[in-house]
């Protein structure tokens, strides 16, 4: 049984269509990520669970009830604003027992609560300050804690890491997930970076123009995009789509510069392509039985500390870029090379939908 | 001397002037109200006297000025206490929430502020005079809102837009009412700017004359401006007693302003800089 379950929900405002018959549902105690670039409706979608916009048409449920319609505080849902949203008038502790005394909470139990939920999220020391007094991670962090003493069936966040520096990013986002892991919440997480979807998500859900792209495991949805946008989005450095011309009937591709196999499998192919492939997946060299070749002319080579990032330029014109251990020294600018990437890391695409071209 | 001394010598002479031509007039309304009737006129002017404090036991026994003062603190409280009582959630409706002609409304608010009091004045007395309430401080407490209520709106939209939606929607998902939103939340976030327009409202209410000389000109109904008034009534100008009963209807406003100088400072810029 699906914990949040979204069936066929569209939002407009006016003519503009933020969200198009969006289907998705979310388990129980999961940690689903919605990801995609700015304006995608991601953040429209995570407002509508909490109850914070309406659905112009569709049905959203959590727990098996419809709460379409039910307004925000009486939908057991939290949720950690991008701003934080702390009351800057009052104190950590009143902060955090606000939603617990409208929720009828005795006072020895929101005090009981306050202790544990401090514990849990480090910010026991700054119970009695006001968020002004607080550092951007401190405010995080009480951000969450006021999510979890309420302990809500579900609880959603609205790119909370967004607003500290990288190098707590990273902390922060381990801790999200110990506490994930403790709390047991079924959570939703809003972000447009990558890196921090696969981080974190048990499953992704990659948006684009108010539509799912995909939904999967970080795993799938980086070895098996459904299509060219997720295939773009995910992974860095992104993947490599080449375009080129398909000569029907012929069971392989070539180009000029490219040779790579096509299964029989996979049918008749249409005339307009993208050639995929991750750049941490090619080997330098010429290939093998069962392996595509790419070949061109080193255009840069750039050094970014352990590694090197080459981009190589195809006869046709297409680019693409990988990296190689730093020190590898057979990458010189303006000499002509060739990679070779085993056909199971071959993703093909149809350049004029997008979609990918699986057997 | 250099350029530059030269030049802050120079800003200083001329901010010296600035205050001097502040702070003349009071220093002569305080000084006049403690001279007696012959020194006041006195040239070249007396700067050494002894005070005297006749003038101000005039004021008070004859005049009536404590009384008059307690009426114009009634009136200015209780006008700005209903003017926010109102124009808060007004200015909150028009902050937060869009409706049909609700620009228009909130442009009408502040056109009001420049209504001509005369031009309501004729109308509200046959309206208080029919009602038998001339002379009593209520109808100058209603008849201040035209301008209270206007100056509370114009300032507290800008205020309650400045304050992150964000944070009432946090309240909204931890089960708090749309009005315990605006009184918990909202509200005391905005007190600097609520500060500045009790204050500005507060002002005009205590020295109104033109309302409060029509409506209530009963020597136990009169405000104090009223009261300043009457001394120009007859053929001598008592002014031992007008200088005296001056000092104390501006003392409070001046001390009061003193006092809270930060406030309004940070209220009127408030929004301005995040």
């Amino acid at each position: 049984m699906a914990q949040i379950s979204i069936d066929g929900v569209t939002k407009r405002y006016g003519a503009t269509e933020v969200l198009k018959r969006l289907d998705l549902s979310v388990a129980e105690g999961e940690f689903m990520v919605l990801l995609g670039p700015s304006g995608c409706g991601k953040t429209t979608l995570l407002r509508m669970i909490a109850g914070l916009e309406t659905p112009s048409t569709g049905r959203i449920m959590i727990g098996g009830t419809d709460v379409t319609l039910t307004p925000p505080a009486k939908r057991d849902v939290g949720m950690v604003f991008q701003s934080y949203a702390l009351y800057p008038h009052m104190t950590v502790r009143e902060n955090i027992a606000l939603g617990l005394k409208l929720r009828g909470v005795t006072p020895t139990e929101i005090a009981s609560r306050i202790e544990r939920v401090a514990a849990l999220v480090q910010i026991a020391p700054y119970l009695e300050r006001k968020p002004k007094a607080l550092s951007g991670g401190q405010r995080q962090r009480v951000a969450l804690a006021r999510v979890i003493a309420r302990e809500p069936s579900v609880s959603l966040m609205d790119e909370p890491l967004s607003n500290i520096d990288a190098q707590l990013r990273t902390v922060m986002r381990a801790e999200l997930l110990r506490i994930h892991r403790k709390t047991g919440m079924t959570t939703i997480y809003v972000t447009h970076d990558q890196e921090e979807a696969m981080g974190l998500g048990d499953r992704i859900t990659v948006m684009n123009f108010g539509h799912v792209e995909q939904i999967g495991t970080p795993d799938e949805i980086y070895a098996h995009p459904a299509n060219a946008f997720v295939a773009r989005f995910i992974g860095a450095p992104r993947m490599n789509l080449i375009r080129l011309a398909h000569r029907p009937g012929a069971n392989a591709i070539e180009a000029a510069g490219i040779r790579a196999p096509v299964p029989a499998t996979l049918g008749t192919l249409p005339p307009d392509l993208f050639l995929g492939f991750r750049g941490e997946e090619a080997r330098p060299g010429a290939a093998h039985d069962g392996e595509a070749m790419i070949e061109g002319v080193v255009d840069v080579v750039e050094h970014l500390g352990a590694q090197i990032e080459v981009h190589l330029r195809l006869d046709d014109g297409e680019e693409a870029v990988f990296r190689r251990p730093r020190g590898e020294t057979i990458w010189r600018e303006g000499e002509r090379a060739s990679l070779a990437i085993p056909a199971a890391h071959l993703h093909l695409f149809n350049a004029e939908t997008g979609a990918a071209l699986r057997a | 001397m250099t350029k530059h001394k030269l030049l802050s010598l120079g800003h200083g002479l001329f901010l010296g002037f600035i205050a001097l031509i502040i702070i003349f007039p009071f220093y002569w309304m305080i000084a006049s109200s403690l001279k007696t009737e012959n020194q006041i006129f006195q040239l070249p002017p007396v700067w050494l006297f002894k005070p005297h404090f006749a003038s101000y036991a005039a004021a008070i026994v004859n005049d009536n000025i404590l009384r008059a003062l307690l009426n114009s603190l009634i009136v200015t409280v209780g006008a700005v206490a209903l003017g926010i009582a109102v124009g808060a959630p007004a200015a909150y409706g028009l902050a937060r929430y869009t409706f049909r002609g609700s620009s228009q409304i909130q442009f009408w608010y502040v056109t009001n502020w420049m209504l001509i009091p005369v031009v309501v004045l004729i109308p509200f007395y046959l309206l208080a005079a029919n009602l038998r309430m001339i002379d009593n401080p209520i109808v100058l407490i209603l008849i201040y809102q035209t301008f209270v209520v206007p100056v509370v709106v114009w300032l507290l939209v800008d205020q309650f837009r400045a304050v992150p939606i964000a944070l009432e929607e946090a309240a909204l998902l931890d089960g708090m009412s749309k009005f315990g939103i605006f009184l918990r939340i909202t509200l005391p976030l905005t007190v600097p700017g609520i500060t500045v327009a009790a204050i500005l409202a507060g002002i005009f209410a205590w020295n109104d004359l033109l309302y409060a000389f029509i409506l209530t000109p009963g020597t136990d109904a009169r405000t104090a401006p009223t009261v300043m008034m009457s001394y120009l009534g007859g053929y001598i100008i008592p002014w031992g007693r007008v200088m005296a009963s001056a000092v104390m209807i501006t003392g409070p406003v001046v001390v009061g302003g003193i006092a809270i100088n930060k406030y309004i400072a940070r209220g009127l810029t408030l929004g301005a800089v995040k």
